[in-house]
């Protein structure tokens, strides 16, 4: 497991060739400068590759919508109108900047931008893959809470900046519900801490295999049930229908982005759909076996050896699966979350809290304990490793 | 650059501006901002003293039960701000010179 | 040399935000700038690998204390009367120069004092061989339930009265 991605690329012959010629260049040691561009270069792609996602993922929201209503969607731009959001994107920036009379100008400004850094700041922990990591930081997951809050922030300070009535009610009810549903989301996710025994998603995603009975999901009937309440709980946090209160359209014109033009209404949409891509993915790395695939493909040893190619080829082919298998994995989830949207009716805003304090918090609670009396009980294995012994019992093996 | 000193300077900083913070304002939601300042400036240092001036760990836990009583402290004080916004429709620290109702 | 970078970009932040929360005259603004220096102060701990506070200060800080504040403001905001009950005039909510006076004379009294204690420990204060920086969760969970395990029970409780306190506190009473 390589930690980051400066390490993985670090063991590979030709970087190590080409720092030596830098620093010989330069006449300094200059491993510190080459670590930094490839960080500098792997966060510069994935934020471009982020974006695109963002936008991709409004065009899908609207194909996907008019798909389950029986309409065309998109089509003029492009095939299919899939350049449809690059079309949005120049609209939005053409467009004049207005600022409300009464506005708080500082405040204002800076919201949109901090939705946007809050997302970004998360996707240094995202385990893309093994070696496409950019910091493996050991309290990976508690970090992406901490900074994902930022968006509540965020989102609180937009619906007071504007100064208008509708921007303050989706303002509060928007930082209401964020740090609300933060309780059953945190608590579940200390259920899998238990179970991966380290904070970080590496061990996340060591702890799981590439197939769906290795997955922390299907470890035992308690996960099970956690991974719908991280899903619930999740939807909340984005602001996603059918928890979308703080920017309901129907009772307040469009939330904390009613008073908002041009491009910052732009980054907080693009800050929306960039977290739930994160927060799908984090639920993949947590419950659905992350970029794990089947049969070790993804260490790319096997090519190695089988197939006589070298190295660096062959762990690329590794990187490149476990890169499909987590994207594949997390875009099913954005398609799940897209069509939980377009079928379910809005909640109202008393049941939202009904819902998370209720039901979610006790339910996640139960969770807890429930994994902590399993890996008591059953000595930490899983549902199928358990069925396996009883079975066959051909494994036998003692743990 | 990364030293005991640079650490103990940042955290005077802290808790002086905490206490100007403290003493200049009147709106009590402002004074419990200087409050967190001086909070974190007390955590700063004793993170500080476990790098730079001790060979174990226990600092970091003293600094982690100073930000969970802030935590508590925010909750409970803000609750009693709401309170007492409720009863006497204003939050300067002026108002608050009765002991009863 | 970028762990230096980092700890002056932290640092900056941590006094820029303090500065801000001191000489700004919106209260907004104050929770805004305080939220920039527990930031800072996140970053701090990171330089000094204390990796598990400098996350739990981003979750319970960032996440829990400064929307609270943000709330309260929201909540209490509104009142705008000048003078108290004998009439005599309110002092601004934010301070005014003769508040900001004083607050000058008590900082420079408390400054005076704590420089003073820090000079002499400075001066015979030497720096050894600093350890590398390892991971700190393993250990302050192990610590946490073996020789702080009382203080730990006792934040617990301390957290369930403050959850329990604040909500009877603040829920409003008829009549």
């Amino acid at each position: 497991m390589s930690p980051s991605v400066n390490e993985y690329v670090n063991q590979f012959e030709i970087h190590q060739k080409l720092v030596a010629m830098v620093s010989d260049f330069l006449g300094f040691d200059a491993s510190g400068l080459m670590a930094f561009l490839v960080f500098a270069v792997t966060a510069f792609a994935i934020v471009n590759v982020m974006a695109l996602i963002g936008g991709l993922g409004t065009y899908a929201e609207r194909k996907i919508s008019a798909d389950i209503q029986l309409r065309q969607g998109p089509n003029r731009v492009g095939p299919y109108g899939i350049l449809q959001f690059l079309a949005d994107g120049v609209k939005m920036i053409m467009k004049e900047t207005i600022y409300p009379a009464q506005a708080d100008r500082a405040l204002f400004n800076l919201a949109p931008v901090l939705a946007l850094l809050g997302v970004f700041a998360t996707l240094a922990v995202v385990p893309f893959s093994s070696g496409f990591t950019l910091a493996n930081l050991n309290v990976g997951v508690f970090y992406l809470i901490g900074v994902g809050s930022l968006v509540g922030v965020a989102v609180f300070l937009g619906g007071y900046a504007a100064n208008s009535k509708w921007s303050m009610l989706g303002g509060m009810r928007g930082a209401s519900q964020i740090i609300s549903y933060e309780v059953p989301v945190t608590i579940t996710t200390l259920s899998i801490v238990l179970l991966a025994g380290g904070l970080s998603f590496g061990h996340f995603v060591e702890n799981q295999g590439g197939f769906p009975h290795e997955w922390f999901i299907f470890h035992n009937p308690f996960t099970f049930i956690g991974f719908f309440v991280f899903f619930v709980g999740m939807l909340a946090e984005t602001n996603r229908a059918p928890f979308d209160l703080p920017e309901a359209e129907s009772e307040l014109v469009s939330g904390y982005h009613t008073e908002y033009t041009g491009m910052r209404f732009g980054l907080f949409a693009l800050a929306e759909y960039i977290e739930v891509f994160v927060l799908c993915g984090v639920a993949v790395a947590a419950f659905l076996g992350g970029y794990k695939v089947p049969f070790d493909l993804g260490n790319g040893v096997i090519f190695v050896e089988k197939l006589g190619l070298p190295a660096i080829i062959g762990k690329n082919i590794g990187q490149v699966l476990q890169l499909g298998s987590f994207v594949t994995k997390t875009l099913a989830l954005y398609y799940v979350v897209i069509w939980v949207r377009w079928t379910f009716p809005r909640i109202r805003v008393d049941q939202v809290m009904t819902i998370c304090w209720k039901y979610l918090t006790p339910i996640a609670l139960f969770n807890l304990i429930g994994v902590v009396f399993w890996m008591y009980a059953f000595d930490n294995q899983s549902l199928w490793e358990i069925l396996s012994h009883l079975g066959g019992g051909s494994h036998g093996g003692h743990h | 650059m990364i030293s005991l000193p640079s650490y103990l300077f940042l955290s005077f900083a802290l808790f002086i501006a905490g206490i100007a913070v403290m003493v200049a304002r009147k709106n009590i939601i402002a004074i419990m901002l200087g409050i967190e300042l001086i909070l974190n400036s007390a955590a700063l240092n004793f993170a500080a003293y476990t790098r730079f001036a001790n060979d174990n760990i226990d600092g970091h836990l003293m600094s982690l039960f100073i930000i969970v009583i802030a935590a508590a402290e925010a909750a409970v004080g803000l609750a009693i701000v709401i309170r007492f916004f409720q009863i006497k429709e204003t939050i300067h620290i002026d108002d608050a010179a009765q002991l009863q109702n | 040399m970028f762990n230096d970078t980092f700890f002056l970009l932290s640092a900056g932040l941590t006094l820029a935000g303090a500065l801000g929360v001191v000489f700004t005259k919106n209260l907004m603004h104050a929770c805004v700038m305080l939220l920039g220096t527990l930031f800072g102060v996140a970053g701090l701990y990171a330089c000094i690998g204390a990796d598990f506070l400098a996350a739990s200060q981003l979750v319970i800080y960032a996440g829990g204390v400064v929307i609270l504040m943000l709330f309260a403001v929201m909540l209490t905001g509104g009142s705008s009367d000048q003078a108290n009950k004998f009439g005599i005039e309110k002092i601004a909510g934010m301070g005014n120069t003769k508040t900001y006076i004083f607050a000058g004379v008590s900082v420079a009294v408390i400054s005076l004092t704590l420089l003073k204690i820090m000079a002499g420990y400075m001066k015979t204060f030497e720096q050894g061989e600093l350890p590398p920086l390892t991971s700190t969760v393993e250990e302050i969970g192990t610590l946490l339930v073996t020789d702080h395990v009382l203080a730990f029970e006792i934040s617990s409780i301390l957290l369930l009265g403050a959850l329990v306190g604040a909500a009877a506190i603040a829920r409003p009473r008829k009549g």
